[in-house]
């Protein structure tokens, strides 16, 4: 993949009057890569996106774009394409006016614009519907002009702001896939704004998880799903059942929890929290739904929980046992469909078994809210 | 009958007596446009003529207020629109703290009666030519100059309520795409902004437009040397009215319904274009969108090509029309109606005399000519002596005779001495 | 402040932030707030020949306004009752119009808002089309049908109802009706804006409870269009209150109205700052009635012009 221009957030800050949304934000973004923000709305991804784009300037600390600061240059003068949640297509313009608004810009000749939208509407497998007016359009077809009209500003950085939050889910699923080939085959830089979290573990090379303006983690997607370094990224980004308790002993990069229901646990402590976390501190375990699995009832141990089962769902490819959990919350536990025989446990204690290396333990924080 | 039917009926009752009392003035002016007689009116209906635009088209001051009413109303549509539109684009971004005092003083011109806004520019701009240390003649106290600041006070507020209604269905994503695209500030609005707001702009130009053209209240301080038709057209009608006045309401009226129409015919066209694209495949739309017929399925159209022929074939007609006869007819009969009377008058002062010697009193009143009889008196004095003036003129100066009795009015009629200014 | 404008060039431009900003302060304190003030100054100054301006006799004075209540000077009566009786009936038949137009159509805006069909649409261009013709012209049409000769007296008399003509100018019938005729388009349109966005299924679900037609529309459409009905009541209001062409042309000889004194003052007797005491008086006394009046019914200033 070609080398692009990478995107630099150096200790940045947005403030509108008191209200703090963006809190000293450091993110180092590679060229060429697919690079997502995600967290829920209000938590300043927006606001981060608008900032590099151009639209905000930030109250402290600097944008940079291919290395060069980019405070003082207007959004006409970044070579950054935004596409917006809505898209903003011209309404009044037809499909090839409003891919080509760029060139027009440029004064670039009717002729050139046409032969350049014929281009991009055969990458976009739209041919012929340069004469529509958007208002023509079905929503994955306006999706694609909107994509088509940032890649015809040939920028160095597409920024996305939920761009497939309007599609129903099947458009929006396939459109992933579209996104990424895209991607791949221009190879300039995707920033992606997104609450979606199936989103941003597909596409993304690397992704920064948001709360309330503070970047909690920035990683793979693997390592944002496997090793959280809080609680906030370990409960937003999938499912994933809490144990609260106390730091009781460490040992090496492991640690036991007394958890406040289950008694003691054993569990890895999340990278980024090795050596920082002490006995005594508040923590929080996190173990993935199928990640736990049943065993012998009574089996004692500290990788072993019992519980009590509340209900039973058969979602076809998995079997969902959903126990008393800790503090209010259920644990859930799915187990894959493999053609085996399942009995019914409502109402009955169970024993469930995790491997340490999947439960985490990251300090004690806020977690997302469902 | 059933309850419901009544309520039917008296719904259209009510329509009919409330658009008898809108449109019913209009058509009356309009028709007395066309009859003979030197004061407007349609009873008795005397000749077809059609003198009147004859006379309206030879009146300067009619002709030169059309023309200032022309000048004023241009400069106060680019006043008015530019202000009314950069008025509105500030009301959607202005600070959300000053948002109701800002809406509330740009909006209190629409409420401020005409004649304090003219009183105001006047007393105002008078000051400030005086600060300036200006003579009377300068610029500022310029008739043309203050009529267009007056009238654009709140004409611009109109205009703003327009292109607000339009600038919130804007969606200000599509500036912020242009810039991103890399659009000046300038070329976003042009290239964005500018084609959504067209219409809205365009409505608010004719609307501003119409309201210059129309307003008497302010522009009535302030026109100085440069009088708009309707200042004149005030002057006339105060002065006394004739159906010249007539004339030209009909020319206004015939020329609005046309406007009307062909606004109509254009919107039911678009309507019908888009429905056709939408139909369209991919193909047609590459080639060509196939426009249905501008007639069909559009009545509005359809009513503005009969309007059309209506109007060629009375132009027509008029042009090849001569009145003369009629009302040379019509004078005639009424001097033998007058001389019927005479003889009838003789012949009851006649019997009269009879009845006197036979029996007293009684005389006088049965000598006095019935009161509902308007032709009364006047015409005793009137048809040899006027020419062109019918008996009935009298009404013209009703504030000044107090309207009392039609009697003896023709002989000091106004309208006697303005028919030869025709 | 300085925040809001570096966002606001920041948004704009500085270009078009320029032009923007420079509009609509000439509009707002140039033509709006400006000219009120130093119309209300004026009032107060004595009316001195252009060179004594400035000059040592340019006083502020309360002249202007005793003359509008206790007359000239040394004047035979204590009161100057002309004036103030022109001042009254200018007011209450500005009232009484505004009633009038709010009774005749509310139930065509009403009509016009929950009807659908084709039909709609030519009434709305038939309203419309009679308010583009001047105003003037307005009412000289209406002077031409109440005139002695016009059409009224010729069915009135002819049909042997009235045995002499009806002098409708000297009444005041035609002045009324004219003021009536000019506004009402300012009546209808806010109301009729406002119940067209009344969901019809509200009318129904009235109706269905068994509510009798006076009862929707007292509990339903009108609390509904409440917006709609003050913003009409306070523009034709001001409007008639603020006429000068109708009663100019359509007021009999002894009846004025009180911007034809106001004019009288500008015109014939070129006594500016009295006119202007006038003037400031006429404003004030129908903004205060009007704010009274939506206070009494709870509208907000708001939603005027809607």
């Amino acid at each position: 993949m070609s080398a692009g221009v990478g995107v630099d957030l150096e200790n940045l800050w947005i403030r509108f009057g008191d209200f703090v949304a963006v809190r000293d934000a450091n993110v180092n973004i590679k060229g060429g890569d697919f690079f997502s923000f995600l967290g829920p709305s209000g938590c300043g991804k927006t606001t981060i996106l608008r900032a590099v784009s151009g639209f905000l300037d930030p109250s402290e600390g600097n944008v940079l774009i291919g290395g060069n600061n980019m405070q003082g240059i207007g959004p006409n003068k970044r070579p950054t394409a935004l596409i917006f949640q809505n898209l903003a297509l011209f309404p009044l313009m037809k499909v090839w006016e409003n891919i080509t608004f760029s060139m027009e810009i440029q004064g670039a000749s009717a002729r050139e614009r046409r032969k350049r939208a014929d281009e991009l509407l055969d990458m976009i497998a739209l041919p012929g519907q340069g004469d529509k007016l958007p208002s023509e359009l079905s929503g994955g077809q306006k999706q694609r002009v909107a994509i088509a009209r940032a890649l015809c500003a040939e920028p160095d950085v597409l920024l996305l702001d939920e761009p497939l939050s309007a599609l129903d889910l099947k458009l929006r699923q396939h459109m992933r896939t579209e996104l990424r080939e895209i991607q791949q085959r221009v190879g300039i830089t995707f920033i992606y704004i997104t609450h979606d979290q199936g989103e941003a573990l597909t596409m993304s090379d690397d992704i920064a998880v948001m709360r309330a303006g503070v970047i909690d983690q920035i990683g793979d997607g693997k390592t944002i799903y496997n090793d959280p370094s809080t609680a906030f990224a370990a409960s937003f980004v999938g499912e994933n059942n809490v144990f609260r308790g106390k730091v009781s002993k460490i040992i090496g990069n492991e640690a036991l929890i007394s958890t406040n229901r289950s008694g003691e646990l054993h569990a890895r402590i999340s990278t980024a929290n090795q050596g920082k976390l002490q006995v005594g501190d508040d923590a929080m375990m996190f173990i993935r739904p199928e990640a736990l699995s049943l065993a012998p009832t009574g089996t004692q141990g500290d990788h072993y929980v019992t519980a009590q089962v509340n209900h039973e769902e058969f979602e076809g490819n998995t079997y969902n046992i959903f126990t008393e959990g800790d503090g209010g919350k259920e644990i859930k536990i799915s187990i894959p469909n493999l053609g085996q025989s399942f009995d019914d446990h409502t109402g009955q204690p169970i024993t469930l078994e995790y491997d340490v290396s999947n439960a985490v333990v990251v300090p004690a924080g806020e977690l997302a809210s469902e | 009958m059933n309850p419901d039917k009544i309520i039917r009926y008296s719904i259209w009752i009510y329509l009919a007596i409330f658009f008898a009392y809108l449109l019913g003035p209009l058509i009356i002016m309009s028709a007395t446009a066309f009859n003979s007689p030197g004061f407007p009116r349609m009873t008795p209906w005397e000749c077809l003529t059609f003198d009147w635009f004859g006379a309206l088209f030879r009146d300067e001051r009619i002709l030169n207020g059309i023309w200032n009413s022309v000048l004023v109303g241009i400069g106060t549509v680019i006043m008015s629109v530019s202000m009314g539109l950069a008025g509105a684009l500030m009301l959607t971004q202005i600070w959300p703290k000053l948002r109701a005092t800002y809406y509330t003083i740009i909006i209190a011109p629409i409420l401020i009666p005409g004649v304090v806004l003219g009183i105001s520019t006047l007393v105002f701009w008078d000051r400030i030519n005086r600060m300036l240390g200006l003579g009377a003649d300068s610029f500022l106290s310029n008739g043309l100059f203050l009529t267009i600041i007056g009238q654009s006070t709140f004409i611009a507020s109109y205009c703003m309520l327009v292109l607000v209604a339009r600038l919130q269905r804007y969606d200000m994503t599509l500036t912020e795409a242009a810039l991103d695209l890399g659009a000046t500030h300038a070329q976003a609005f042009r290239k964005v902004l500018m084609p959504f707001m067209f219409p809205a702009i365009a409505s608010a130009g004719v609307l501003a437009f119409l309201a210059s053209f129309e307003n008497y209240n302010t522009t009535t301080f302030t026109f100085g040397e440069y009088p708009t038709l309707t200042i004149e057209l005030a002057q006339k009608v105060r002065y006394g009215i004739t159906p010249a006045i007539s004339a030209l309401a009909f020319m206004i009226v015939a020329l609005t319904v046309f406007f009307a129409l062909v606004n109509e015919a254009n919107i039911k066209r678009k309507a019908l274009i888009a429905e056709a694209r939408k139909d369209a495949t991919v193909g047609e739309l590459a080639g060509k969108v196939e426009v249905p017929g501008f007639l069909s399925r559009n009545p509005a159209a359809i009513a503005l090509i009969v309007l059309l022929i209506g109007t060629a074939t009375v132009v027509g007609s008029a042009m090849a029309y001569s009145p003369d006869q009629c009302i040379a007819g019509v004078q005639e009969q009424k001097r033998l109606e007058t001389e019927r009377r005479i003889q009838e008058l003789r012949d009851q002062r006649a019997k009269d005399a009879a009845e006197k010697s036979q029996q007293e009193g009684g005389a006088e009143t049965q000598s006095t000519p019935k009161p509902s009889n308007n032709s009364g008196f006047g015409s005793v004095f009137a048809p040899g002596t006027l020419e062109g003036s019918d008996s009935d003129a009298g009404d013209a100066a009703p504030t000044d005779s107090g309207g009392n009795n039609s009697g003896f009015g023709n002989v000091f009629d106004p309208n006697a001495l303005q028919n030869d200014d025709n | 402040m300085p925040g809001f404008l570096k966002e606001f060039f920041n948004r704009n431009g500085t270009l078009m932030g320029s032009i923007m900003l420079g509009l609509v302060l000439f509009w707002v304190i140039g033509l709006i707030i400006l000219p009120q003030l130093s119309m209300l100054d004026f009032s107060f100054r004595p009316n001195l020949p252009p060179p004594e301006i400035g000059g040592p006799k340019d006083v502020y004075t309360l002249e202007n306004y005793k003359y509008l209540i206790y007359g000239p000077e040394g004047g035979s009566q204590d009161y100057n009752a002309v004036d103030l009786a022109v001042f009254y009936r200018t007011l209450v038949a500005a009232v009484l119009v505004t009633l009038f137009n709010l009774a005749f159509c509310y139930p065509i805006a009403y009509y016009l808002g929950q009807t659908k069909g084709n039909h709609i649409r030519i009434f709305a261009l038939m309203l419309i089309i009679p308010y583009w013709i001047n105003e003037i012209l307005r009412a000289f049409a209406l002077r031409i049908i109440f005139g002695e000769t016009g059409v009224f007296n010729t069915l009135l008399v002819g049909s042997g109802i009235f045995d002499t003509p009806f002098d409708f100018i000297r009444n005041d019938v035609a002045l009324y009706a004219g003021l009536g005729y000019a506004y009402i388009l300012l009546m209808i349109f806010p109301i009729y804006n406002v119940i067209e966005s009344l969901d019809h299924n509200q009318i129904e679900a009235a109706r269905d409870l068994g509510a009798p037609w006076w009862r929707i529309h007292w509990r339903v459409v009108i609390p509904y269009a409440k917006p709609g009905i003050s913003s009409g009541c306070t523009m034709v209001f001001m409007l008639s209150a603020g006429a000068l062409a109708a009663p100019q042309i359509l007021g009999g000889p002894s009846s004025l109205w009180f911007t034809q004194l106001i004019y009288q003052q500008f015109n014939d007797n070129s006594d500016w700052p009295q006119g202007a005491a006038y003037a400031i008086v006429l404003l004030v006394t129908c903004i205060l009635l009007v704010l009274a009046v939506m206070r009494l019914f709870k509208v907000n200033m708001g939603d005027i012009g809607k």
